[in-house]
């Protein structure tokens, strides 16, 4: 397909773009005259053009604190003007005359017309000239990715939290083009769609380095597209991570345009920040700059952006997600299948994972072994996934071939695994990610007490489970301050800059083990010092038992911690203070409506005065709907008993 | 219904050639590697680990890459050099999932098979490269080549199938 001929058919796509505020296009006229220069800049200036959002968001141009306009985009081979990326009239007149420049290049990129398709669809909409009116040239490398994406439709993918690495703790987000018009018709094509996502290109192995880096904008940031099936391998097989998709209604001309704009995007770089213009914010990026009819990053951020809350910002729009598939990680396939077996075939199961030949009940119907070795594989999988793609573990490809060999045996074809949707974890149906609370209270020796609640992010486990993972708790920024009214004294009760636990409820297959960690600062409750405030890290791992008679979720670890205050009385008399003891979580959920939430733990402080020291906490949370909840709480500790009411707002 | 399967496979058969793909000068750079991905954080770098893990590099080489039509010379020795290219990115990259399919006789890797070779219905290829699975994986050290080369010959050897001709 030529270079002509493609961008002929994007342009007519693009013709029916929804955008209500298009010029009407002129018709070209007989006579195929060359375009003036001249007289496109002067239209595009009396519209206003560098000004419009559909070309701003092209460019990615944002407004600055003094006013002016700075691109987020960092390469330079993304602007043609010589301060493009602070000036989008001149960036947007140097791209006409490139457009109009017929000069060869000496190679493909440099040549605007190949570089800046997207640029190409919105001026020849609004200024009215089509592509057959530039000067010829060709563009193999753009022909050759449109034909591969191809796309008719967009799919906008969430893959859910993995807390088991910082950087995906909260999710991710990735968008998918279609090459069917509804996705699931083309349901067994997904695979070979193309993915497109925006991610840092990391080049430290570095723990240290990776975090700061990250943190501090010293990643550079690409767009990639790739085989959607490498995501679908990645996130559900290696990582057990369910994805959600969301089809979106978008214009054949906007599915151009994101396509178009996919490409300007991938031949440059931005600098990542992991808090704020992230993965999620990028592709949200990507669909408003295609659709400049939506408004989606004016819902999330501004200082940290949330992958969920990206979903949440897609919905804000009425009518633009138009379908939600859920695509089951292997782990919930497994537990499905499982849950299909009788306890007898469950008990085979762990038998053939380990022991392939295992022989079967000679009773048992050829369908049935079917469903028990199709459940063993997926287990094999589940407990090996990384070894086996490293290829460094034989002994468990080994067993891997032999059960497959022994189901293909049976000439049984596995029917599909019936899984039902889960609309609960669908983050659109979450509460709002930040938190602020007011209350008070009454403590038996300080008095009583005002206090305010702040968490900038995400999620504990007593807030409304609905949209979020039942068994994970990751709170950014956890903050609460207390006035006592007796003496006026301002006290910070805690604060947190990060607090992860991850319970892991054990059952006959899958022992993993829970943890939390947490580093903050807080006000010391027992004799070591006067209430001083004391810089806080603590770490504990334990075991995790889920729905005990039904409702009742249990953790209990053996944490460790730090203080650190000038005024403690810590570990041999320093201001260091070391701890160890066990900790125990209770909660109770009564359906979507109340949280009951128990804490107790228990610290030896070795070489320290006191020697030793606990807090027990209990507490009810009471949701009314999901961004509105009354928590009731009384703690205890060696120095003090209160209790409080405080009232939880979601933002 | 062929002659869109067809038209499909065609739409389909420049998938990138993947892990042998080269650092090319290509339209869209894809820099580094690639391990198991964070929120866009990449995650430390696998290097230049051989094997399986290509599967994740191969995300960010030769992506808009400078693959032309040429594939339809035939470069691989599996067969058909339309659909075998198709097929043998595939299981490059599905190699563990495609064989776990392959013995249940179902899956999406089959329905994606399906597309890829312009077959009529993903059953009965389910049920026929279920029986062959013997010979498609006669062992877990079989080569992705080979894989290739015995599903190709499956597929458009039978002609009740219904699988598009190279």
């Amino acid at each position: 397909m030529t270079s002509v001929a493609a961008l002929l058919v994007f342009l007519t796509a693009a013709a029916g773009t929804a955008d209500a505020s298009a010029t009407p296009t002129s018709t070209p006229t007989a006579t195929a005259t060359p375009l003036d220069l001249g007289a496109l800049v002067a239209r595009a200036r009396a519209l206003h053009l560098a000004d419009d959002p559909g070309w701003l968001r092209l460019g990615k141009w944002r407004r600055t604190l003094l006013g002016g306009r700075e691109s987020q985009v960092d390469g330079r081979e993304f602007f043609l003007a010589k301060d493009g990326k602070h000036d989008p009239a001149a960036e947007l007149e140097a791209t006409l005359a490139g457009f109009l420049d017929g000069r060869p290049r000496a190679t493909e990129l440099d040549d605007p017309a190949c570089r800046f398709p997207a640029r190409l669809l919105f001026l020849g909409e609004r200024l009215g000239f089509d592509r057959s009116r530039l000067p010829p040239r060709a563009c193999p490398k753009l022909d050759d990715y449109l034909d591969r994406v191809r796309p008719k439709g967009v799919t906008f993918v969430f893959s859910s939290y993995y807390l088991n690495n910082p950087a995906s703790a909260f999710g991710h987000t990735l968008l998918r083009l279609d090459k069917t018009g509804e996705a699931r018709t083309g349901k067994d094509a997904e695979l070979l769609d193309y993915g497109v996502d925006y991610a840092a290109t990391v080049d430290t192995g570095n723990a240290l380095l990776y975090a700061a880096k990250g943190l501090l904008g010293f990643f550079k940031g690409e767009f990639k597209h790739y085989a959607y099936y490498y995501k679908v391998r990645q996130y559900g097989d290696y990582e057990s991570r369910d994805l959600l998709e969301y089809e979106l209604e978008l214009s054949p001309g906007e599915v151009a345009l994101l396509a178009a704009h996919v490409w300007e995007m991938g031949g440059t770089f931005l600098r990542y920040w992991y808090l704020d213009e992230n993965c999620s914010y990028h592709v949200l990026a990507a669909i408003e700059a295609a659709a400049p009819r939506l408004d989606l990053l004016r819902y999330v951020g501004p200082r940290v952006v949330l992958p969920s809350e990206t979903v949440q910002a897609l919905f804000r729009n009425p009518g633009l997600v138009r379908a939600v598939h859920y695509r089951p990680s292997i782990r919930t396939q497994f537990e499905a299948r499982v849950r299909g077996l009788d306890r007898a075939e469950a008990a085979l199961v762990e038998r053939l994972e380990s022991e392939p030949g295992a022989s079967l009940p000679a009773g048992l119907a050829p369908d049935r072994q079917a469903a028990v070795l199709d459940a063993a594989v997926d287990l094999l999988d589940l407990r090996n996934a990384r070894a086996l793609l490293m290829g460094k573990d034989p002994a468990a490809a080994l067993r891997r071939q032999a059960l497959l060999v022994r189901r293909a045996a049976l000439p049984v074809q596995s029917p599909p695994l019936a899984i039902a949707d889960r609309p609960e974890l669908r983050p659109e149906n979450g509460h709002r990610t930040l938190r602020l609370g007011a209350g008070g209270g009454v403590a038996r020796e300080a008095g009583a007490f005002t206090q305010v609640d702040l968490r900038l992010a995400l999620h504990d486990l007593g807030d409304p489970p609905e949209g979020y993972p039942p068994f994970a708790q990751i709170e950014f920024v956890p903050l609460r301050l207390r006035l006592y009214t007796d003496d006026r004294r301002v006290e910070l009760d805690d604060v947190s800059i990060v607090e992860v636990t991850s319970l892991s409820p054990v059952n006959r297959f899958d022992l993993r083990p829970s943890w939390r960690m947490r580093a903050g600062a807080t006000t010391v409750r027992d004799a070591g010092c006067d209430r001083c405030v004391a810089g806080a890290a603590e770490l504990g791992g334990g075991f995790t038992a889920a729905r005990l008679l039904g409702a009742l979720d249990l953790l209990a670890l053996a944490e460790t911690e730090l203080l650190y205050s000038p005024r403690l009385s810590g570990t041999d008399g320093r201001g260091v203070r070391a701890g160890l003891g066990p900790s125990a979580i209770a909660r109770v959920r009564a359906g979507t409506a109340a949280t009951f939430l128990a804490e107790a733990r228990w610290r030896w402080y070795p070489a320290a005065a006191p020697e030793s020291g606990y807090q027990l906490t209990a507490g009810v949370r009471l949701h009314a709907g999901r961004n509105l909840s009354l928590a009731l709480e009384g703690r205890r500790t060696p120095e003090d008993d209160e209790v409080s009411a405080t009232v939880f707002g979601y933002f | 219904m062929k002659r869109l399967a067809l038209v499909a496979a065609v739409a389909l058969f420049a998938l990138p050639a993947v892990a042998q793909s080269r650092q090319t000068q290509s339209a869209i750079r894809g820099s580094g590697t690639y391990g198991t991905a964070g929120c866009g954080l990449g995650s430390l770098a696998f290097g230049n680990t051989p094997g399986a893990v290509q599967i994740f590099a191969a995300t960010t080489n030769g992506l808009f890459g400078t693959q032309t039509f040429g594939i339809t010379t035939g470069t691989s020795n599996c067969g058909p050099g339309l659909f075998a290219i198709g097929t043998k990115n595939f299981v490059e990259a599905n190699r563990e999932a495609l064989a776990k399919d392959i013995s249940r006789g179902a899956g999406e890797a089959i329905g994606a098979l399906t597309v890829i070779n312009a077959c009529e219905d993903s059953s009965r290829v389910g049920a026929a490269l279920q029986k062959n699975f013997g010979a498609i994986f006669p062992s877990d050290q079989v080569s992705n080549d080979d894989v290739t080369k015995v599903i190709l010959e499956t597929l458009h050897g039978d002609a009740t199938l219904g699988c598009g001709r190279g």
